[in-house]
């Protein structure tokens, strides 16, 4: 039903708004379904703020006074020109070794520990959040695009931004 | 080019921990947790503010009751990581009581380039009465941004104001957090970088 509801409000997201040229050009959204790793979708968030992307979160947490707390999974699907692996300079951040692998045939990152992953397919950044390495590599095999051309476990489309061009317009 | 200058600022932070026998500033914990030892599943808040240039965490605490007037100390306790060393927070300040802007700061190690450092988690957070009283909880993602985003910029702002040099760097840390009111809050993933020293400083 979730979903659904979120195929319906943001199936094909727009680009446009102030930040983006005026060419709107929408971008396939991926997530792990109505389930995964024994967590249901619990929310579809659209921001479109200071950053611009869809998150779908999986699993619940309690949150306390002055005491928020971090859903189990979390997967973000940004436009690879707000958010690509480019932004990392080429093997470090800030200090922070990188882990660079290829993940169902298109380039990622791990980071913070093997808690957070992303990789670029055709114009989209995926980020996903978990709590464990070993979770995160399911949830990466399990993602699949939300219009059906992407399946759990297939290849993911190279990513549309050329590495030599840097970011491309959005 | 704003942007291009920022990613200039984290080549050069990349730079210095080339050798890891050095002491230097630790970005690779980008979140503050509930307690030690800090796990990816006690995450609290993303860090969105470093203090550089003699950023002690005294003075960092200082600077931010002088320019941007936050002086109330309530708050509960949160926990950072540095070089794998999870501890308490040095100290906290807000705004106010009620609905209030709210950082925690804990000071890190000092770095060949950045000299003294303190990381900071800082927000917008509502007092949340209604319909269920739960307490303070960090705005929501919204036109200006989420609560996290808000006070970072807040604090750039009455820094900037005040004469100091700020950066961005970004930091990606952009992992939503659920609040007591039900909603979610997230970091833009972009982190400021404030010099505390200023040219005029003896």
């Amino acid at each position: 039903m979730l979903l659904a509801l979120a195929l319906a409000l943001v199936g094909s997201v727009s680009a446009g708004g102030e930040r983006s040229s005026a060419v709107s050009q929408s971008f396939p959204l991926y997530n792990a379904g109505e389930h995964v790793d024994g967590f249901p979708l619990a929310a579809v968030l659209r921001r479109e703020d200071t950053a611009n992307y869809v998150s779908f979160i999986y699993g619940d947490c309690v949150a306390e006074d002055d005491a928020g707390c971090a859903p189990p999974v979390e997967i973000q699907v940004w436009l690879s020109c707000h958010r690509n692996l480019g932004l990392y300079g080429g093997g470090a951040v800030a200090g922070a070794p990188l882990e660079q692998i290829v993940a169902r045939g298109v380039p990622a990152l791990i980071f913070d520990g093997g808690t957070r992953l992303e990789l670029e397919t055709g114009r989209a950044t995926v980020v996903v959040f978990a709590g464990t390495r070993a979770r995160l590599i399911r949830i990466v095999a399990a993602l699949r695009a939300l219009d059906g051309t992407v399946l759990p476990e297939h290849p993911l489309a190279q990513p549309a931004r050329g590495r030599e061009r840097g970011a491309m317009n959005c | 080019m704003h942007r291009l200058a920022l990613l200039v600022v984290a080549a050069a932070s990349v730079a210095l921990v080339g050798t890891p026998a050095l002491a230097h500033f630790d970005a690779a914990a980008r979140y503050t947790h509930k307690a030690c030892p800090a796990s990816a599943g006690n995450r609290i808040d993303p860090i969105n503010v470093v203090f550089t240039t003699w950023g002690t965490w005294r003075r960092a605490e200082s600077q931010v009751e002088a320019h941007a007037g936050w002086t109330a100390v309530s708050g509960s306790a949160q926990h950072f990581v540095d070089h794998g060393g999870c501890a308490q927070m040095h100290t906290q300040r807000a705004s106010g009581q009620g609905s209030r802007f709210h950082a925690r700061l804990r000071g890190q190690h000092a770095d060949p380039t950045l000299g003294w450092t303190a990381t900071a988690v800082a927000h917008h957070e509502d007092l949340v009465l209604f319909p269920v009283p739960c307490g303070h909880a960090v705005d929501a993602n919204g036109p200006s941004g989420s609560g996290f985003d808000q006070a970072r910029d807040e604090l750039e702002r009455r820094f900037t104001s005040a004469g100091h040099v700020s950066s961005r760097v970004w930091w990606g840390n952009t992992q939503s957090f659920k609040q007591c009111d039900g909603d979610y809050a997230a970091s833009d993933g972009w982190t400021v970088f404030i010099q505390l020293h200023q040219a005029g400083d003896s």
